[in-house]
């Protein structure tokens, strides 16, 4: 057992935290109120090697470990959630799939202009029908000569408003449920392929989430990711990443809300002093700073494994569901702690408060996060549930 | 002037549903609303005393519980209340409800109009109108959806086919209100309280009327209920959007619709 | 004991819904998007009486009590709380505090015209530096013959920009501070020296809009001193007491319409093939939310009735607050989650209901105070002060 960092994850850390607090906090009002995309920082970060940061060297990639990763998104986060949102969507659920399970001509053609920040990266799994239940999706995909003709609607894509490269996942055997399904990768400008309208959301207004529509959409056989009716396993395994990723992502802002909280807490006066004075005040500082500890290393620990090569599932979606609703938790008690002033758009606990709120929906739902744990559990007495 | 309004009660439709397959009514919460058409009556009769000198009379006959009604009305504005109940009231059909309420419109004295809703929700006869009119010896003006005064002749529009009529009518006369004739106003928070709290219904019983049980004995009688066949589900067209609409139309063309 | 409302309260709760669903639900949407006040709805309540509910009928109000006011405000708090606040802030402490405090006179030059909704109030207590320590306000005033002249700034008053009449509390000897030394005035927006500062940017209630108040040598007349000279404390916590009950009522409509509305959503959504109605975290979602839905609508109502009856009720009514707005951010949390991704996309209520909630626990007392005032007066009743 030995928790120390190494020296490499130290220095990654710090130059992590640099580059948020100097290119990311400052954008973090505006991606909001503008609800833009963080496009410029996404051209640093590429400078950076966080665009790629899972790849390897020969991809342009930074290689980093999964620990450096997840510190990296926990910086990201602290400065700015839909910041960090789109960075995971892009290196873990697009970029790290492609790696895994790519052909070496599909790494070669994406994985360097996505590391360059050229190809930004998106995963659409969810459908309008096929929420929790993405097994039942609908969009097919049928074989046509050299090509793959995909047709369906997928929705809530995370960075389809600038996304070049999409993964998408469809049924290549309609008839044959979780088993027909089929990952490709499909780029931006396909015929056929159309990106919608984005969605107006409560939080994360910088991430572009749009749904997309595929009419008669070709793509080339060589887009096929991994083997035919190996999409859903594939789309497991990305989840696993994207839950860790989410769990950083949430450690991040869990900090940066306590952060807020504190500060305020210390210059703002009432009855005669600054409320950290007050109990109630410390209360929520307490409790938060006990519930951030626990979750870190959890993070952390989950990050490690994941970097072992070990497997990670069961504890990815437990950090998920934690991280997530403790995000929400210490973002609602630090606008608490702002009283009027955390209502107010000036203060960056509002936006906080208003992106976090999407943690324990997305990557799957918590609800759905506590029946794969039970279900993690109840396997190895060999009692099979169902969600 | 004054201006009667006679006003009835049903079960409120959100509270209940029919269901063909059980035969059955299913009342889920029994809540008696004023008939939706009468509202519009008293649409039009307050739109007549928001323009000029005008009091509103409401008045209604049958069970106890039309005092809620009337209530009800005079917080919409109306200007005071009769209710016609007893036992014998609270039984007799609409024939006899009609019946009373004449002698009680009688019995209130002079009256320049009556606005009456053309039809009840529920059962949808709509003799209540024509009754009185025949009754009270007044002309009668149908499918209203407007009246105005001005000179002491009353305007009135109503429907006419497609289009409407305007027509004049002397005084006084009887006009019967197009249902969806115009959008009632609501009750006035204020008035709410003051019809409970502060103002009185007026209650007159068969003997003041001048009725007896034998006068108000139904003329109709209920035998038993029939529900209209239950719908089946429509046919659920799959395929692509060109398959579908080929099959729609096609169907379409089987059942000689198009 | 008898827990049925009476007849008059049934009508009128048929007519407040009407209204809420007809006139107020149309534009929810709408003035949260466009940031803009519903100055539409508020001429059409006018006319119902509905912006002096509970002011008796000779001042112009409906005579329906607390009691009626509460009943509004769950019915408006179902389906827009941007509405309930402007309403509410107009009601419920802006004109509350005439009617509570004033004069025959003052009453017949000011509460008439805001009860019948011809003119609209608001209530100017908060400072930048006096929030939850109301006590430490600075905004000062002081007597110039048949005048007294009003300098400060007051931050975050709802309504304070479209008010025409503001109920202000201001300190009138600084020696005594806020017991004695803090007077209560009544000032129209025309009085010179009186100007609106900046527009508040909020997470919710975008329907409504918050406002900071500016007094340069504002001149009110001495006779609009609201009760007592020096007593304006007393005058603004009765009148903030009163204010939780009907807050809480608010928050029990849109408790109550977020979970309707999640149990509507869980009926006709299937994932795995069945609705998600079928699932048992939604039924244990769903039975927590009536579970505290039904102990709070209990809660507001009795407090109601305390008030209405002139009962003592500033430990139930700070109860109210604290526990209505924390029951109305559970549930719409709650709700919204069971809409998954539907319910962080603003094209969906629940999405504007879970912004518009989070206010409750802060503003008119955030619930910390409320816990404050609860304890305190339970520690109170055995003879202990306990200091905030
Ligand atoms: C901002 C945002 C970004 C997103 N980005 C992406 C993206 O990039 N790519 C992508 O593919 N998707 C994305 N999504 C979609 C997201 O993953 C889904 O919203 C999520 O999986 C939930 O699905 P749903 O919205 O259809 O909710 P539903 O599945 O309809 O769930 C509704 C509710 O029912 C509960 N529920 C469902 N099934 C069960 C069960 N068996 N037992 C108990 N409770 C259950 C859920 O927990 C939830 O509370 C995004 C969503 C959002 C909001
Ligand atoms: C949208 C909006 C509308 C408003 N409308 C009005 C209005 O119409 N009129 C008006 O006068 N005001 C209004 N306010 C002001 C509102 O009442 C104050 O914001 C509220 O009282 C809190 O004060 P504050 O914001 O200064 O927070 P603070 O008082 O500074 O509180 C900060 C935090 O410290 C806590 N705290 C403070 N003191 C203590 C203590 N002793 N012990 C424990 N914890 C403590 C608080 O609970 C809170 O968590 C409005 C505010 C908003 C946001």
């Amino acid at each position: 057992m030995d928790f120390a960092l190494t020296d490499e994850q130290r220095m990654f850390q710090k130059m992590f935290a640099d580059f948020a607090e100097k290119e990311v906090k400052p954008i973090g009002e505006h991606t909001d109120h503008e609800e833009e995309p963080p496009l410029e920082v996404l051209q640093k970060a590429a400078m950076q090697g966080f665009m790629g940061a899972l790849f390897p060297e020969e991809c342009s990639g930074a290689c980093l470990d999964f620990v450096s990763y997840v510190m990296l998104l926990e910086e990201l986060a602290k400065a700015d959630i839909t910041t960090a949102m789109t960075i995971s969507v892009h290196n873990g659920l697009a970029g790290k799939t492609i790696l895994d399970f790519g052909s070496a001509e599909q790494r070669e053609k994406y994985l360097e202009p996505m590391a360059f920040g050229e190809m930004i990266g998106a995963f659409a799994l969810t459908e309008p029908a096929a929420g929790s239940d993405a097994a039942a999706l609908e969009s097919t995909a049928l074989r046509d000569g050299g090509d793959y003709v995909l047709n369906g609607n997928k929705i809530w894509v995370s960075n389809g408003g600038i996304a070049g490269l999409f993964v998408v996942f469809a049924k290549t055997d309609p008839g044959a449920g979780a088993r027909g399904i089929s990952a490709f990768i499909v780029e931006r400008d396909t015929p056929g392929f159309k990106v919608g309208r984005r969605e107006k959301t409560l939080g994360l207004r910088g991430l572009t989430v749009t749904p997309l529509y595929m009419a008669d959409c070709r793509v080339p056989a060589a887009n096929l990711l991994g083997e035919e009716g190996k999409g859903f396993k594939i789309a497991l395994q990305a989840l696993d990443v994207a839950r860790l990723s989410l769990s950083a992502i949430a450690l991040g802002a869990c900090q940066r809300a306590l952060d807020e909280g504190v500060a305020f807490s210390i210059e703002h006066i009432q009855f005669g002093g600054p409320i950290a004075l007050k109990q109630a005040i410390q209360n929520f500082v307490a409790d938060s700073a006990a519930e951030i500890e626990g979750l870190r290393w959890l993070v952390y620990h989950t990050a490690w494994l994941a970097a072992q090569g070990e497997p990670f599932s069961h504890e990815a979606a437990i950090a998920k569901l934690l991280a997530s609703e403790a995000a929400y938790r210490i973002a609602n008690r630090m606008v608490q702690v702002h009283g009027g002033y955390g209502y107010m758009k000036e203060y960056a606990i509002e936006r906080i408060y208003r992106d976090v709120r999407a943690l324990p929906i997305i990557e799957g739902a918590n609800e759905v996060l506590r029946f794969v744990i039970a279900r993690d559990l109840y396997d190895q007495v060999g009692l099979k549930i169902r969600p | 002037m004054r201006i009667i309004v006679p006003i009835r009660q049903i079960l409120d439709p959100r509270g209940f549903t029919v269901s063909p397959r059980h035969e059955r009514i299913f009342i889920n919460r029994e809540e008696y609303i004023i008939n939706p058409n009468d509202k519009n009556a008293l649409e039009v009769a307050l739109s007549l005393k928001d323009a000029g000198e005008a009091e509103v009379i409401v008045i209604a006959g049958g069970q106890a519980r039309l005092d809620d009604a009337l209530r009800e009305a005079m917080a919409m504005g109306a200007d005071a209340a009769y209710l016609l109940t007893d036992e014998v009231l609270a039984k007799t059909d609409a024939a006899g409800v009609a019946e009373a309420l004449a002698r009680g419109i009688e019995k209130i004295g002079d009256f320049d109009l009556i606005v009456v809703g053309q039809e009840t929700l529920d059962t949808a006869d709509a003799q209540l109108g024509p009754w009185l009119a025949e009754y009270l010896g007044v002309a009668q003006v149908g499918g209203v959806r407007q009246a105005s005064i001005s000179d002491g002749v009353l305007r009135v529009r109503r429907n006419w086919g497609a289009g409407y009529a305007e027509v004049e009518v002397a005084l006084p006369a009887l006009l019967t209100v197009a249902s969806g004739a115009n959008k009632p106003r609501y009750p006035h928070g204020g008035r709410i309280m003051a019809a409970y709290r502060e103002w009185q219904v007026i209650t007159w019983n068969s003997e003041d009327l001048g009725l007896t049980a034998a006068d108000l004995a139904p003329l109709t009688q209920g035998r038993g209920r029939a529900f209209p066949p239950e719908r089946t589900l429509g046919e659920r067209l799959t395929g692509s959007p060109q398959d579908v609409a080929a099959e729609l139309v096609q169907q379409l063309r089987l059942r000689r619709i198009i | 004991m008898d827990f049925t409302f009476p007849k008059e309260y049934e009508l009128f709760r048929r007519m407040v819904r009407e209204f809420a669903e007809n006139e107020v639900r149309p534009l929810a949407k709408k003035v949260d998007a466009e940031h803009r006040v519903p100055f539409e709805t508020i001429k059409k309540a006018a006319k119902l009486g509905l912006m002096g509910v509970p002011f008796p009928r000779k001042y112009g109000g409906s005579g329906a009590g607390e009691t009626g006011y509460c009943i509004l405000m769950e019915e408006l708090g179902k389906v827009c709380t941007s509405t309930a606040t402007v309403i509410g802030a107009h009601t419920g402490i802006g004109a509350m505090a005439i009617y509570l405090d004033g004069t025959e006179e003052q009453k017949e030059k000011y509460l008439k015209p805001l009860a019948s909704g011809e003119k609209i109030a608001a209530f100017a207590l908060t400072e930048a530096q006096a929030g939850s320590d109301a006590a430490a306000i600075k905004t000062r005033a002081v007597r110039d013959g048949d005048y007294y002249v009003l300098n400060g700034s007051k931050c975050f008053i709802t309504n304070g920009d479209i008010a025409d009449i503001i109920t202000v509390m201001a300190v009138t000897d600084p020696s005594l501070g806020a017991r004695g030394g803090v007077t209560a005035f009544i000032v129209e927006k025309g009085f010179p020296g009186f100007s609106i500062g900046t527009l508040e940017n909020k997470m919710g209630i975008r329907g409504s809009s918050t406002a900071e108040l500016i007094f340069e040598d504002c001149r009110v007349p001495k006779e609009n001193v609201l009760g007592q000279f020096g007593a304006g404390f007393i005058t603004f916590m009765k009148t903030l007491d009163i204010g939780r009950a009907s807050l809480a009522a608010a928050c029990l409509g849109g408790a109550q319409a977020a979970m309707e509305g999640a149990m509507r959503w869980a009926a006709v959504r299937s994932q795995f093939g069945v609705p998600i109605a079928q699932k048992q975290s939604v039924h244990f979602a769903i039975a927590d939310m009536a579970t505290e839905i039904e102990a709070l609508r209990s809660l507001v109502y009795r407090t109601a009735w305390l008030i209405d009856t002139g009962q003592p009720h500033v430990k139930e009514a700070a109860m109210c607050k604290v526990y209505g707005s924390e029951v109305a951010s559970r549930c719409i949390n709650r709700a919204l989650q069971i809409f998954g991704g539907m319910g962080y996309s603003r094209e969906f209520w629940v999405e504007r209901a879970f912004r518009d909630a989070r206010i409750a626990e802060i503003f008119e007392g955030t619930s910390e105070i409320q816990r404050i005032v609860i304890a305190s007066n339970l520690f109170r009743e055995m003879g202990l002060r306990i200091s905030p």
